[in-house]
């Protein structure tokens, strides 16, 4: 009886053997340190991966579903060791303890060079396995490798505050493609998260290595290494990151250093477009108001058989599709003083100062003529109440 | 030392060659490219393999396609890029020419 652990080769789950599972480790450690100098040492690995997931899967039948020891070490046998200066591509970089620092010091430059086009570019696609509705979130959240939820929740919020997320939800299940065939499908989420296998297994060989320290200065020692090499890894990927992101605000400077040369005029314009928004604002929460308070718009019944909560919605709706015009005039101004040498902090400063005062004052200019208001606010916690028991009879209604 | 000892490095700078023109027939995956070499001397294994053709596109020599298998995940299907193929005849030119200078040597 041998005990059995489970491997993930590139995606796909396999039992082996306890024995088996070492022999594979030392082998992709080994692999994993020759090739640590070739720009596609990722992409190699999971090529490596791949192969020796199919002879397992030659293996394998309903019956048998573990690999035993024997015929792992047959499988690598027949894969044969990394030859890593295949026609001389690695350089023969002398592997001491200094490398692995080195090497991430002064890779991101042309390591990224190296790797971009080599791996399979990650595309925006629909992905209906697992969709709500039309797949956007769910492409989406592949894209940036986060959880579709996130996704989800952040489209809800963009609606119920800015009106915008339906929109942009409508124009996205119209342009971006659905994902599918199988290289579509791979290419929605990237290739293969190598940079989280590559932590996992960092982290699995951490552990392990652990376990064969005898005494605590060995640990210690290895603890701090092993924390020294990660730092540098995150650093070349912050550090990347970071280049991008200089590069996009380059970028949209430029674009409106063309597009909107500043005047003096400016300044007023944007004191003009914020009074336009505090106001903007305000009717928002006046009409929200009168439509609690009421039940109607300002004076306007509502259609029968629309609940006050659609209604309060689809005011938000109409609020953001007023308010984005505004916005984006609001946002090239700010880049209009977005210049160097330009005390555009305190235009910013004044800007918000000014919106609050309008938002102040006809909030103070409500609430003197409109006595409701008041109330309204007495009785915030029973309205809110109200509208949960008018969602849960409309939710128990509808089926 | 044998003949077979003595070649192993002209062996390791032909693979390229032979990888060329293997891939230059039809679009092949590792598996096929191992087999159809199994039986030659130039058999060779995973290990040495797919480091040389990820070397060879990072040249620009091949390109591959993901393509769906009958069981289990897709595979990587290589192909020459046309520099590869211009590579592959400048090669087997200048391995022609090599071949003339041992025979022509050899006649003397």
């Amino acid at each position: 009886m041998n005990k059995v652990i489970t491997i993930n080769l590139d995606g796909t789950a396999y039992q082996l053997e306890e024995g088996g599972y070492d022999a594979l480790h030392a082998y992709l450690e080994s692999a994993s340190a020759r090739l640590q100098h070739n720009p596609d040492r990722d992409e190699i690995l999971s090529d490596i991966e791949r192969a020796i997931g199919e002879k397992f899967r030659a293996l394998l039948g309903s019956y048998k579903t573990v690999v035993v020891t024997k015929e792992v070490a047959t499988v690598i046998a027949e894969m044969g060791p990394i030859e890593a200066d295949a026609g001389g591509a690695a350089d023969p970089v002398a592997g001491g303890t200094e490398a692995p620092g080195r090497a991430s010091a002064h890779a991101p430059g042309d390591e990224s060079r190296a790797t971009g086009p080599a791996r399979t570019p990650r595309r925006l696609y629909r992905i209906h396995e697992g969709a709500m509705i039309a797949g956007v979130c769910n492409g989406l959240a592949a894209y940036a490798n986060i959880d579709p939820t996130f996704v989800r929740l952040a489209f809800v919020l963009l609606t119920v505050l800015w009106g915008t997320g339906v929109i942009v939800y409508l124009v996205m299940a119209i342009v971006v493609p659905e994902a599918r065939s199988p290289e579509e499908k791979s290419a929605a989420s990237g290739p293969p998260p190598t940079a989280q296998e590559f932590i996992r297994r960092a982290k699995e060989g951490y552990y392990e290595a652990m376990k064969g320290f005898p005494d605590r200065r060995a640990r210690r020692e290895w603890r701090r290494r092993f924390k020294r090499e990660m730092r540098g890894w995150r650093m070349s990927f912050e550090g990347e990151m970071r280049a991008n992101a200089d590069q996009c605000q380059h970028n949209w400077h430029s674009y409106w250093a063309e597009r909107a040369p500043f005047h003096p005029g400016m300044g007023m314009t944007l004191a003009l477009i914020s009074v336009l928004q505090g106001a903007a604002t305000v009717l928002l929460i006046c009409a929200l108001i009168s439509l609690i308070h009421t039940g109607a718009l300002f004076g306007l019944a509502l259609p029968a058989k629309v609940p006050v909560w659609v209604a309060a919605l689809l005011l938000f709706v109409a609020y953001g599709i007023l308010e984005s015009p505004l916005k984006a005039a609001r946002r090239a101004c700010y880049w209009s003083f977005a210049r160097p040498g330009w005390t555009w902090p305190f235009v910013f400063l004044l800007d918000a100062v000014v919106w609050l005062a309008v938002i102040v004052a006809l909030l103070w200019v409500c609430v003197h003529f409109f006595p409701e208001l008041r109330e309204v606010i007495r009785s915030l916690p029973a309205l809110v109440h109200q509208a949960a028991d008018d969602i849960e009879t409309w939710w128990k209604g509808k089926p | 030392m044998s003949v077979n000892e003595k070649f192993s490095a002209i062996r390791k700078g032909l693979l390229e060659l032979l990888l060329l023109q293997i891939i230059a027939v039809e679009k092949v995956y590792v598996a096929d490219i191992l087999k159809q070499l199994s039986a030659t001397e130039f058999a060779t294994q995973e290990g040495t393999l797919y480091p040389l053709l990820s070397k060879m596109r990072r040249e620009g020599l091949l390109d591959y396609e993901w393509k769906e298998s009958e069981a289990g995940p897709p595979r990587k299907y290589y192909e020459l890029t046309a520099k590869g193929r211009e590579q592959l005849q400048d090669t087997l030119e200048y391995w022609g020419k090599i071949n003339g200078t041992i025979k022509k040597l050899g006649q003397k």
